[in-house]
Parts: structure tokens; sequence; C-alpha cells
């Protein structure tokens, strides 16, 4: 059976990196796991994803009995830190604890042994037939409108550097776009737009559609090459995942593309003066760390020199290792296949907030931003919910315009 | 007297368990729930893992709903097996006879905050660390602080009676749970406390029952709200770590530190020769020392800075006077500040030839006497050493002693002895050789007057059936309140050789 072997190789690639963690079994991974947090269900932590790949070499359970424990992640990947192993001695062993690959490989055999998810099984089939995610619900997304957002700012395509957006971006949240892209502007950058703008393919990946993921990294790669472009911009924290670990797995040496990190590229440019925050900001903020950013790849001092840049701004700051434990519960595909975990995070997140006096709540990834706003709106008294580009953009006078969801 | 062994629970007792929640999103009887509950980080007879799964798992939200699924267990005569964290470092949370597990980390909530009578109301499926993080505003803290500080929850504590690293000076669990709400065996829900009311420290009416209550490994009960201590936040941190050329050095400094009468002493921790070097055996987990150093010693104070910076004066003089080196600051510091992380990985596993493998960590406690740790030391590392030898899957990671008494810390030592367990290569034969290791190590603390464990529990085999001859003559009264509480041995089965009350 194929779905056998493929069960076998899995398990033959990941039982020792399982058995690191099966064999410390400390579970300080527990309490900062935002998904755990909510349903305190056991099966949901991943000392249980990991011991289930042991188990699973012992043939005590098969992909079956664990398919919708590994739903429960939104692979923000706070455990791998908080974990021994990964603290004192991975480096050095080479073996470092890895449960965001771990959920997706074992994601990637759900799908190949007939295990899917009907939520995530709609969303990729959508994607495959779109190219970009169903981001509008019912409405349809196309290559036709994936621009729009743009209208009006006058961006080429094509040229030496790009920028690139797609999905909850290009879709949904533009006003998040359109700030950044008039930021750049109005720093004298040179971008253009893709020929034709794919969704970058991680999200598909995180689901275990491997196939989908790889071709729409096909596509992107060989439309930034067709039109000589040497430097992407990435303003989404979840692209810039894609592009720096997803890519270079698939492509190996020969991708020699540069990645550039939009909050990073802004704050640059905010620090050398070619962007002037004039316009002083009356708000009391706080921050949200999104996972992609402070826990995934370690970027949490730009954002917090950006927000600290702006005139008038009260900023009520929680250090990025207590927000470890923090999440939107966006990311991962949570909230599609399970929506009320995603709003209960994103409730606590907006609730922490809260708790600061402040008007404000700040992130800078517009996957968080949907929950987010959502809770915000929700919670008694409500908590408005913004993105770090829209704020810093009004502050450097732009009238930002687009949409959020 | 009818003896609840191992269950087949049917589908109508699944039933009956979602008639009682409401909510089946709350009952587990599905494999990956009940493989997901069997085993803690001790070592595990994973070979065996079927054997020790729950029949069905069970996640109350409320005291009434475990109170009903008590009567259900003990009416049909069906194991119950209490399970908080999970972390513990005895199997105190590993159901032995199958049965309903009931899991009680959704029982999380903070109560109430008092800080005028100074106490916490918190669930049993709180963890210690997530709630200083609510109080520290309030500026107290929950002092309970293990090295499962990040994972353990406060259920579990009281269960197996758990042990503070800042003890010395604040107490372990026992000494700060003022009073608790516990499901006893056959369902009535009490408010056990000292006598009176719930954040009433001492009385004298009736008996102790909240000692009891502590440390039972939850054989006698399921804990389900806990009033807790509010102690003022620390205003100062101050730890030392010194370096010795020899053991007994670092003996005597242990000695001549816990009997100086200093009030704000949290705790001394000696560290052997073995674990110096299992410590060394990589480049960033533990900043290398010369190879002079043999032994460390470890302390800390707790307190306000007026109590602090004197005292602190008085540990570097005492820390210096038998050979110590001090480590510097940047250890000392950084060294406590990690003290739930860093000292027991299982990457620093070796096999007898020097390769490096995982291992599975065994912690070995024991409660000691000061006078007996030289000697006990010795015996401790030949045993090991013997059975490493012969088995090829057992590696010596060193030996901790850790003051104990709170207020008292001359006499009463935590001691152990941590052991790497190469578990992928466990089989019947060589779990039974682990077995006997663990009972060679702990009769040689009963025959130094010593108690098997400290604070893990006496619920593993090795231990478990030693804990008659440790109780002596109080056996008998042990085994009597077992079965008055419990009369059909449904609370936790199999656990400290209590089976016996039932012969």
């Amino acid at each position: 059976v194929a779905g056998d072997d493929q069960r076998d190789q899995f398990v033959e690639q990941w039982r020792d990196n399982a058995y690191g963690c099966f064999s410390s079994g400390h579970k300080f991974c527990r309490e900062v796991c935002p998904v755990m947090a909510v349903t305190r269900n056991e099966n949901h932590t991943p000392t249980a994803f990991h011991a289930s790949i042991v188990a699973m070499e012992k043939g005590l359970v098969g992909v079956e009995d664990v398919a919708d424990d590994f739903v429960h992640c939104t692979q923000c990947g706070a455990c791998e830190l908080r974990c021994p192993n990964t603290l004192f001695t991975g480096d050095f062993y080479r073996h470092r604890t890895r449960t965001v690959d771990v959920v997706k490989a074992m994601r990637a055999l759900m799908v190949q042994s007939g295990n899917e998810r009907s939520g995530w099984k709609l969303w990729n089939e959508r994607l495959m037939a779109d190219h970009n995610e169903p981001v509008l619900g019912d409405v349809r997304v196309s290559q036709e409108h994936v621009a729009d957002w743009a209208q009006g700012l006058d961006i080429p395509v094509g040229g030496e550097t790009l920028l690139f957006v797609d999905c909850e971006a290009a879709f949904a949240r533009t006003a998040y776009t359109r700030a950044f892209a008039q930021l750049l502007q109005a720093a004298g950058v040179e971008f253009g737009l893709m020929r034709e703008q794919w969704c970058c393919g991680g999200p598909a990946a995180e689901m275990g559609y491997v196939d989908l993921a790889r071709a729409h990294a096909e596509h992107n790669l060989a439309d930034w090459r067709a039109v000589g472009a040497r430097r992407i911009i990435a303003p989404d924290p979840h692209d810039y995942i894609a592009f720096t670990e997803d890519y270079p797995r698939y492509f190996g040496e020969d991708y020699d593309v540069e990645i550039v990190l939009g909050v990073e590229l802004v704050n640059d440019l905010v620090r050398e003066g070619r962007i002037a925050l004039r316009q002083p900001v009356q708000r009391t903020v706080t921050y949200h760390d999104p996972c992609r950013l402070n826990k995934r790849k370690g970027v949490h001092a730009a954002p917090r020199e950006l927000l600290r840049a702006v005139p008038g701004i009260t900023f009520h700051d929680v250090d990025h290792v207590t927000q470890w434990s923090s999440c939107s519960g966006g990311g991962g595909g949570l909230p599609i296949e399970k929506p009320e975990i995603t709003r209960e995070i994103s409730r606590r997140r907006v609730a922490k907030a809260q708790q600061l006096d402040v008007d404000t709540l700040v992130s800078a990834c517009p996957w968080s931003e949907r929950p987010l706003s959502e809770a915000g709106a929700a919670a008694r008294p409500p908590l408005e919910v913004m993105d770090l580009f829209e704020l810093v953009a009004e502050s450097a006078g732009i009238e930002v315009g687009g949409s959020r969801p | 007297v009818s003896v609840a062994f191992k269950s087949a629970v049917d589908e109508g007792v699944v039933d009956e368990l979602r008639a009682i929640v409401g909510d089946d999103d709350r009952v587990l009887p599905n494999l990956s729930s009940r493989m997901s509950r069997t085993r803690v980080p001790a070592p595990f007879p994973v070979h065996r893992w079927s054997e020790f799964m729950p029949d069905v798992a069970v996640l109350p939200r409320t005291a009434q709903e475990v109170s009903e699924v008590v009567k259900l267990a003990n009416r049909l005569r069906i194991p119950v097996v209490p399970r908080a964290g999970g972390t513990g470092l005895a199997d105190g949370a590993v159901p032995l006879r199958g049965g309903i597990l009931v899991d009680v980390k959704l029982m999380n909530a903070i109560h109430e905050i008092d800080l005028v009578d100074r106490a916490v109301t918190v669930g049993p499926g709180i963890n210690m660390l997530k709630l200083n993080e609510e109080l520290k505003r309030h500026g107290v803290f929950y002092p309970d602080d293990p090295a499962s500080y990040p994972c353990s929850l406060v259920g579990g504590r009281i269960g197996t009676g758990g042990w503070s690293l800042l003890g010395g000076r604040f107490g372990h669990t026992r000494d700060n749970v003022i009073s608790m709400q516990v499901v006893l065996p056959t369902g009535e829900i009490v408010e056990i406390g000292e006598g009176g009311g719930r954040k009433l420290r001492r009385s004298s009416t009736a008996f102790n029952l909240k000692q009891l209550f502590t440390g039972h490994q939850g054989t006698l009960g399921i804990c389900t709200e806990a009033t807790l201590e509010l102690a003022p936040r620390p205003e100062v941190e101050f730890a030392a770590f010194f370096a010795f050329d020899d053991y007994l050095k670092a003996y005597e400094t242990t000695g001549a530190l816990t009997r100086s009468g200093l009030a704000t002493l949290a705790g001394v921790v000696l560290f052997d020769e073995w674990k110096v070097a299992y410590l060394r055996r990589d480049d960033e987990a533990y900043i290398p020392q010369p190879p002079w150093v043999r032994a460390v010693v470890a302390v800390a104070l707790y307190g306000t800075r007026a109590e602090v910076e004197p005292a602190s004066k008085r540990v570097m003089e005492l820390g210096r006077s038998r050979g110590g080196k001090y480590l510097g600051d940047e250890i000392s510091s950084g060294d406590w500040a990690s003290r739930h992380d860093r000292y027991a990985t299982p990457l620093h596993g070796r096999s007898r030839e020097g390769q490096a493998v995982i291992m599975s960590w065994h912690c070995e406690d024991a409660a000691l006497n000061y006078s007996v740790l030289p000697q006990v030391r010795e015996e401790w590392h030949a045993i090991v050493d013997r059975y490493a030898e012969r088995y090829g899957i057992f590696d010596d990671w060193g030996m901790f002693a850790y003051t104990s008494g709170p207020g008292k810390p001359w006499a009463d030592y935590l001691v152990e002895i941590d052991v790497g367990i190469w578990e992928q290569r466990l089989d019947d034969e060589n779990w039974a050789g682990w077995v006997a290791c663990k009972r060679e190590i702990s009769e040689v603390t009963l025959r130094h007057g010593g108690s098997i464990t400290a604070c893990h529990g006496a619920t593993r085999e090795g231990d478990a059936e030693l804990v008659p001859t440790e109780m002596g003559s109080a056996w008998e009264v042990v085994k009597r309140i077992k079965r008055a509480l419990d009369p059909n041995n449904v609370m936790n089965p199999g656990k400290q050789s209590l089976d016996e009350a039932y012969e």
C-alpha cells in the first residue's frame, strides 16, 4: 500500500528527532503553546505530537488516530524555543527540536494517506484553481483582480526589485499593502509587481499540500526570473517564512534571490531619514509580536524601533520573550479547521492588551489582524487593531485607502 | 472486600461519562487520547506501552463533574487515575490498571486573589509560572519553584507532595497550600484544611488532614481547588556558585552555609564530580570548568535588599572558607536563573563506549540526613556503575544534594542520583535490570535511616515494594486509612503497595 510506504518513510525520517522529545518529556512547551492554553487537551501538546511518532514506530497508532491532534497547531514555534533541548544542547548535538517541521510532515502524510481534513481540502482546491487563497469566502479571487489593491499607485510590472503581495494582503487587507507600498514610494525605493502573482505556497505546505505548494513556488520563481528580478520584498511575515525556509529547500543552490523583510526595510528607511514621520499619532498602543517574526525569525527589535519612531505615540511594551505565548491563532491553517479556537486565542490576546490600558493593539502581520480585529471589535470596550505599516503611513502623512476585512 | 483490577470500560460507561460532563469533546475514549496520557518524564517501559493506557480520559471543568465521575467509578469498581501536568518523576499519574483517567488541566482558573489575607484560590490545572505571571502585578508570588516550574501544575504538586528549589526559605508545596477541596475515592466533595475557614493557616481542631491529603500520589482523592499562600515578591535575589577540588571540602562548606543562621537562605545545592563531568559534556550547557573542579556548591538568597546585601557578604566568606573558588557573577546569576532548564538533557547521554545516545532521565530521589551524604554517595555510584557495566544502557549523570528543611536547612537533604537510560533499547530483561538497580539504591537509603523518596513518590517498581519496610510499625495505620477512605481500591490502584490494605 502506497500510504504504508510513506508512513514508514516518515517514521524513519523523524523517529530519532521525536525520541529527543519523548525521552526528555519535560513538557515546558505546554504552557507556552497558544492552542493548549485554550484546549488544555494533552493530545495537542508538542510532547504528544512527538510521542505519537514513537508510538507509530511501535505500531501502536496509525495516521488516522492522530490526524485530528495535528490540526491543533498554528506553527508559531513557541514550543521549539521553550524546549530545553533547543535552549541548551540542541545546536551542539545538531538535534534541535523541530515541532513545526514535524507538524508539516505529519500533515503531508495525512494528505498522502487519505486522512485529509475537509476544510483544508476545499481551501487548497480553491488555491489550485485560482492560485491565491480563498480569503474572500464565496467571492472568488482571480489573477484579474490580484493587483487591484495598487489602483492609482502607478506601480510598474517587473524590474530588479519586486514587491510580493498575495492572498490576504492582495484581496482582503489592502490598506496594509497600500500603506507599505506608499511608504516605499515616499522613500524613493524603486520596485515593480509580478507579471502573474500567485500565492507563495507556504500555507499549502503548512496544511500538508506539498505538491501544490511546490508548484506555486516554482511558478513564482519562474516569474521572478522572467523579468530579471534579483530582490524580493516580502512585507507579509508568512511569505517571508516561505521564501527563506521553504524555497531554499526546494531549489537549493539555484535559489539566488535576495529576500527583504518589509518591516526591517521600512525601519531602515525611517532611521536613514528617507521617510519622514511628522504627523503625531495620538494613541496609546501595545505591540503584538507576530509569531512568524518573533518566534520563527527572531525579529522583534525592528518593529519596536519603528513604533517608537512615530511622534505622539505612547507605547506600553510587553517584552518579546513574554510574548512567546502570545498568538492570534491565525496561522497554520487553524482558522480554517478550528475557527472557534482561533477566536478564543485572539480574544485572550486582546484581553491581555486591554490590561495595559491601551486604545490600540498594533500588529505587523495581515493574517493576525483579521482574527485580532474581530476580537477587538467584540471586546467591551472595543479595542482597535491596527497594522504597523498603516500607523507609520498615517504619521508619514499618507492617505492609505484600501480595505480592512 | 472487592479490589478493582484492570477494567474494561465499555460503551455504557463512556455514555454515562458523557452524560455527566455533557460535552463529548471532554470524554476521550480514542486511542491517541489514551496513548498521550500514559507516561510521565520518568523512564518508561516503552516496549510495554499499551499496558499502561487508561481506557478513557475525562477532562472535567468542575468539582461536581469530578465527583460524579468518581462515584460512577466507585459504583462499578473501575480504577480512577488523577492526572494534572503529567510531569512527575515517578509514576503517580501513570495508570497501572487502565480505568478512567481524570485529567484536570481544564480546571485552571484563578478564582480569587485576596491581597489582605494573602491567599490565592485556584483550580488544580494551573501552572505556577502562569499563576505568577498574573500575581506579579500585585507584588506577590506563589513560591513553589520546582525544576518543573514552567510545566507542572498545582494539582500534581499537591498530589505528589512537591518539593521547591526555594523551599529552604519559603517552604515546599505542603507548606504553601493553605487549604484545598478534595473529591474522595467514594465521590464526596470535602473541604480540607487545618480547621476553620479556607484561608486559615494554623488550627488545633480535630486532626491535621491537610498533610494527609498532600503527597498521597493520587491514592486518597482528587484535588479540585486549592487556596495557596501569597508571599511578598522578593526585592532581590542573590546566587553564588563555588568550585572545589574535592567533594569533602564542598560537603563541609555546604554544612557551614546551612548552619549560618541566615534567614534569607533559600537553598544550598551540592553538585558532585559525576554531575560536574556530565555538565561538561558540551561547550554551551555549562561553561566549561577547569579539570581541577570536582564539586560545586550553589547558594541562593531571597529577601529584601536590607537583609540580602549583608547576608551575601557572609555567604562569600563561608563559600571560600574551605577552599571554595567563586565562579563569578555570570555563572552564578546565569546558572541560577536557568535552574529549571539546564540540568537534565537527554542529548547528553553516553553509551559505555562514549558514543552520544539520546537517553531518558531518571532522577532517583531520597531524603537523607547531612551526616550520611558522603557514604551514600559512594554506595549509590558503585551500584549504578555495576548495572551500567552489565546492561550497557545506563549512564551515571551525577548527584545533587539540596537543603530541604524550610527555615531549618541544616539537617535534611533531598538527594538525587540522575541516571540516563537508553529507552530505545528497553526490553523485559533490561527493564528488570533497571528496577533491580533502583531497588538497590533505595535499600542503601533505608540502611542509612533515610526515606526512599523526598518528593517524587514511591510509586514505581523498585520503590513501591519497599514502602511497607520504610513505614514499619506505621504501615498498619496507613493501610487502615487507605481502606477507610477508599473501600473499593479504585483511587489510583497499584501504587505504593497499598493493595496490601485489601489483603
